[in-house]
């Protein structure tokens, strides 16, 4: 009896089409952190130590074991308005 | 975050002695932490008691500054002596959202050299565990809540 191979095309739809998104979406995290895992779980400590990265090397994954700051560093630190709340 | 931003260029006033700023970004600094925390303990209190006393930013400059200038010795002696471990165990917390108990392997080669050629040892201050010690940490602190520090 021959074996209804054709109802097994979905599954392998399936799993091929999440395998891709996933495969996708977990490239375009790494592409935008430099190679490495997302981090998770931030509080505003964790913010501010990663701006302050982007400050001394242009990304905010960025790391360096120099014990001296870039030239830039002292002036670059950005102030963010925010609109009033008039309420 | 939304809203306009502002960068100001303004240099230094001239009065205040320059001070180079630490380079070290955050997953080194994570790394070097304990390290920093013993060998600059003096320094780093003084500016704590200073800003306790007073939260304006130009009262505690002196105190920044030694603070500064102990944190970049430190990290020149690092990067002297122990620069391969040290290189390791950060690139380890990097990899895993900089939390220390993902890293013990890199953690304690890096603690065994800092405590051969610098002298330093790494111990959790105001605890009564050092969890870095314990090989095979069930939970990360099982003392009971009212016993915990």
């Amino acid at each position: 009896m021959p074996v209804p191979w054709e109802a097994l095309i979905p599954f392998g739809l399936l799993t091929v089409m999440f395998g891709a998104a996933g495969t996708l979406y977990g490239g375009a995290q790494r592409l935008q952190n430099q190679g490495k895992l997302p981090r998770y779980g931030i509080d505003r400590w964790d913010e501010m130590m990663m701006e302050r990265d982007r400050r001394l090397t242009g990304h905010f994954r960025g790391q360096s074991t120099e014990p001296k700051a870039p030239q830039e560093f002292a002036t670059n630190s950005v102030w963010r308005q925010s609109s009033l709340d008039t309420r | 975050m939304s809203g306009r931003t502002y960068v100001d260029n303004a240099p230094v006033p001239s009065d205040v002695p320059h001070v180079d700023e630490v380079g070290v970004t955050s997953a080194p600094l994570k790394s070097a932490a304990f390290f920093i925390g013993k060998f600059c303990q003096a320094y780093n209190d003084d500016f704590m008691q200073c800003k306790a006393d007073a939260r304006d930013p130009a009262a505690c400059l002196k105190e920044g500054r030694r603070v500064t200038r102990c944190a970049t010795e430190l990290i020149n002696k690092l990067r002297e002596n122990c620069q391969q471990e040290w290189d390791k165990h950060w690139d380890c917390l990097e990899q895993r959202n900089q939390e220390f108990y993902r890293c013990r392997k890199a953690e304690s080669a890096l603690n065994a050299c800092v405590l051969e050629k610098l002298g330093i040892k790494k111990e959790i201050p105001n605890s009564k565990i050092q969890v870095h010690t314990i090989a095979k940490p069930v939970f990360k602190d099982d003392t009971p809540k009212w016993d915990r520090p």
